[in-house]
């Protein structure tokens, strides 16, 4: 086989709007398509990669929308996905419009993928870097389960983070 | 045409469904909040069709869970169906979060609207 060349890698700066979560999907899907992903590794990484931009766009900014930044990075044997923003840090924000999030952004997201990190500092912005193996030995779920169930109330009451 | 279209069907009678097509997270929940509202609002069961959804994120789970407490406080049925295939965007998330018999989710759409007349959970 002949060199593959330098790893293809994908990198979207957007607004940190919540239109533009669906089109940070679009752009991973079309880059799986160029690797030989597992269909139900690409439903992850989908997964995954909208709960860490939601994240963003929900909790990075008090009221413009800031940055978005997206980088997708191909190994021979994984993908790897940066969401950053450039927000105040992982501080939760006051309650923006909307109700508010169940906290299963980051259980999900350490459930779905094989490798994950949470990076943030207050005033300079948060990371979260996942990676997941194009084809899986085993599912990250059950190494990884979501805690946290609906209580009594009805409400989702999220257990303890993730280690 | 809306590509990710969330309607109310109904034809059902005392039980309103709400379809939910193609994709959908933080964008559309608030659309898919106001019409589970309205549904709710028609005072009888209430069945949210996920059988032709392709993607729903933690967003969409938040607007069913609120939905289902509302829907329980009010002795409305609640139930959620996903149709015979397998959507591994929607299947998953349901299963890792464990929500299936919490919501609950059934398969057919039928089914479903039976349970949600009886009002399952009540």
């Amino acid at each position: 086989m002949s060199d593959p060349g330098p790893a293809p890698e994908v990198v979207l700066n957007m607004p940190a709007r919540a239109e533009g979560v669906g089109v940070v999907r679009q752009a991973l899907a079309g880059m799986a398509d160029a690797l030989a992903v597992d269909a139900t590794v690409l439903s992850d990484m989908k997964m995954a990669v909208t709960e860490a931009c939601t994240n963003v766009v929900v909790h990075a900014y008090d009221e413009d929308a800031g940055e978005l930044e997206v980088q997708m990075l191909a190994g021979e044997q994984d993908l790897t996905i940066v969401v950053r923003d450039h927000g105040s840090g992982i501080a939760p924000k006051p309650e923006r419009i909307g109700p508010p999030a169940l906290g299963l952004g980051l259980p999900l997201i350490a459930a779905l993928s094989d490798a994950f990190e949470l990076r943030g500092t207050a005033g300079r912005g948060t990371e979260v870097r996942m990676t997941f193996a194009y084809a899986r030995d085993g599912d990250p779920a059950s190494a990884n389960p979501v805690s946290g169930s609906v209580g009594a109330d009805g409400r989702w009451e999220p257990g303890d983070p993730p280690a | 045409m809306e590509a990710n279209p969330i309607v109310l069907d109904e034809t059902a009678g005392d039980v309103v469904v709400v379809v939910v097509e193609g994709e959908h997270d933080i964008y559309t929940a608030p659309t898919l909040r106001e019409r589970l509202e309205e549904a709710l609002s028609r005072g009888g069961g209430l069945v949210v069709d996920l059988t032709a959804a392709t993607f729903v994120d933690s967003s969409v789970l938040g607007a069913l869970l609120d939905a289902r407490r509302r829907a329980l406080e009010s002795a409305q049925g609640f139930v959620v169906c996903l149709g015979e295939t397998v959507e591994p965007g929607v299947q998953r998330i349901l299963d890792i979060t464990g929500l299936v018999p919490v919501l609950p989710v059934m398969r057919g759409r039928d089914e479903a609207i039976l349970a949600a007349r009886d009002g399952h959970d009540a």
